[in-house]
């Protein structure tokens, strides 16, 4: 069984969670190749590979948002997530 | 002058005369076509497709501004996503060709995102891109490029990101038949300060090479027109302490709920319900469907909340009640029709609400969507009676109910008018038609005569009338409709602040006013310019 690492933070963007940062979380866990999903405060999930689903989940600005990466190397997993919240926030 | 003129939305207040400049996509890219492949083939051609025109894009835009080349991106990956490609299976094995199927899967997504208008905003451009896939799987050329010299003004269907990064400084202006006001068009046309007009049903008609008016303030464009005909800026200053009638927001969920709890909106005017299904493969439990209406519930901004019952058709798909393909779905088996064949949905549906306002104690009515006879609304009153709901009402999007409303007393507390929907019955002109956007403009006196009808039978049996359709998000036609009795309006978050305000600038006798002028006009054109010219300040 993989570890789970997972990191919740709060979106800040005046129009949440939108196609742009969302493109660029596709490419990023592309090129890392791990799997990677997206949570959101009511526990409804999508995979960081698809776009469509990501953006279905309406995340909004004030939203918490939880990050699920399944690696045994935690840092590698928490820096990853990290990663992705930098681009949801500076997105 | 009203032959000569293209009715739209317009971005930017400064007007422009240019010469038109075609970036035209052919009809044919968009049409929808049967193939005689199967399923399985036609989705191959898809998936080649979608890389091909992808990788032929990115090759192109490597030139491009970042946020630009960012937002180009992300497209790609949205039109890349294998979900989408799963999406289109359902239209590939009734037959459609791979085109088709993609706008139909775009069609679905869209609907699926409800109100999310970032995502809206970005749904044109979605489908510009996909005409660039669907002219690869038909054999179909793209268009010339853009002259460097001279005055022009881009009149397309919709501009994608990769067609506004060519425009160089020749271009002075811009008119779309698609694209609302927070499109891409119209996101990069306020940032180079180009005017524009957008949702300019009709422009795709304009001749090249003629002279036009750019006039984003009068949110139109004229043909031959020039700089003194440009219409002088509209402001409303607020002198009442509220609107002249309650302004509420539309919403499809929860998201749309939160963010209309942070604008004005007292209440909700139309609460779209499909949305909550389009992504559920089996029908969800009563305890499941109240607990989603007891949070948006909860959500929605102080008022009252009204909710309408599920409105899904043949060309709007809940995938667990199973629709027959249709010729014409707009005609066929949709809205309040379902319950013929889904009776039992829509009283769980019913039973959820019904306990998700005990459990918030909000003060809710409930509506069915088209309805035409006397017979369905006794149906459907006799359903929300035995699930407990006291205030029911009916959107009035049909013309048959209009002249059977007397017959309604007592069976109804509420009629909502849903006007898209109303004019595209009344006319006979599909809502979604690019040239037929002047039979679907909010000023046809055949529609405000109609809406003047409806609020007048209202007034006669002693219930509310209110408009929830897109229309009442011109403040204009808000003033026209407050004028002739309509109680409430229903309408965009994003458009509440704006129908508040001017709605609060005005006297009870100046809309009165502005719908008699309107409803004395024989065509569009005319009743706009009358009601504007009551607003615009002398000299």
């Amino acid at each position: 069984m993989t570890e789970e690492t997972s990191h919740t933070f709060t979106v800040h963007d005046p129009i949440g969670l939108h196609a742009r940062p969302v493109g660029q979380i596709v490419t990023l866990v592309r090129e890392r190749g791990v799997s990677v999903t997206l949570r959101d405060s009511t526990g409804k999930e999508a995979s960081a590979t698809s776009a469509l689903r990501m953006l279905a989940l309406k995340i909004k600005n004030g939203d918490s948002l939880e990050i699920i990466v399944e690696s045994d190397d935690q840092a590698l997993a928490l820096g990853l997530a990290k990663a992705i919240e930098a681009l949801v926030n500076e997105g | 002058m009203s032959h000569n003129e293209i009715t739209g939305t317009g971005v930017g207040s400064q007007a422009v005369v240019g010469n038109v400049f075609l970036l035209e996509t052919s009809d044919a890219v968009f049409e929808h076509q049967k193939t005689t492949h199967s399923p399985e083939e036609e989705a191959s051609v898809l998936a080649t497709a979608i890389a091909t025109t992808a990788a032929g894009i990115r090759d192109e835009a490597r030139d491009g501004g970042k946020t630009a080349a960012e937002i180009l991106h992300a497209l790609l990956i949205i039109l890349e996503d294998p979900e989408l490609q799963e999406m289109a299976k359902p239209y590939l094995s009734t037959g459609d060709d791979a085109s088709t199927a993609l706008f139909k899967a775009l069609d679905v997504v869209s609907e699926l995102m409800g109100d999310d208008e970032e995502f809206q905003s970005r749904v044109n451009d979605l489908r510009g891109i996909a005409a660039r896939i669907s002219a690869w799987v038909r054999g179909i050329a793209a268009g010339p490029a853009i002259p460097q010299e001279g005055q022009w003004v881009i009149v397309a269907h919709d501009l994608t990101p990769l067609e506004t990064s060519q425009f160089g400084d020749s271009v002075v202006g811009v008119v779309t038949e698609l694209g609302g006001p927070t499109s891409h068009t119209a996101i990069i046309c306020r940032a180079l300060a180009l005017p524009a007009v957008v949702s300019a049903r009709g422009a795709m008609g304009l001749v090249q090479g003629e002279s036009v008016l750019v006039d984003p303030e009068g949110n139109r464009v004229i043909r031959g027109g020039g700089m003194v005909d440009a219409t002088q800026a509209l402001t409303f200053i607020p002198q009442a302490n509220g609107p002249l009638v309650t302004v509420r927001a539309n919403i499809g969920g929860l998201a749309d709920a939160t963010t209309a709890a942070s604008t004005t909106a007292r209440g909700v005017g139309l609460f779209r319900t499909e949305v909550l299904y389009l992504s559920a493969s089996t029908e969800p439990s009563v305890g499941d469907q109240a607990a989603s209406y007891t949070e948006v519930l909860k959500a929605a901004p102080a008022g009252k909340i009204i909710i309408r019952t599920i409105d899904a058709g043949s060309d709007k798909p809940v995938p667990f009640l199973v629709l027959e393909h249709e010729q014409n779905p707009a005609l066929g088996i949709r809205g309040f029709r379902l319950q013929a064949d889904h009776e039992s949905f829509l009283v769980s549906q019913l039973e959820a609400i019904a306990q998700a306002m005990s459990d918030t104690g909000r003060d809710v009515g409930v509506m069915a969507p088209m309805v035409a006879t006397v017979k369905e609304v006794e149906k459907f009153a006799a359903l929300c009676a035995k699930a407990g709901i006291s205030q029911v009402g009916i959107m009035i999007e049909t013309p048959a109910i209009i002249s059977v409303l007397p017959e309604l007393e007592g069976l109804i507390s509420f009629v909502s008018i849903g006007t898209n929907d109303l004019s595209q019955y009344l006319f006979a002109a599909d809502r979604m038609h690019p040239r037929l956007g002047e039979l679907n403009n909010p000023w046809q006196p055949g529609l405000l005569r109609n809406v003047k009808a409806i609020a007048d039978h209202a007034q006669a049996l002693g219930i509310p009338a209110g408009v929830c359709g897109e229309s009442a998000a011109n403040p204009l036609v808000a003033i026209v409709f407050a004028g002739m009795g309509i109680d409430s309006l229903s309408v965009a978050p994003s458009a509440v602040e704006e129908v508040t305000r001017a709605l609060s600038a005005i006297t009870r006798e100046q809309a009165q006013e502005a719908s008699v002028l309107a409803l004395a006009a024989r065509v569009p054109s005319e009743a706009e310019t009358a009601v504007r010219g009551l607003f615009t300040p002398a000299g």
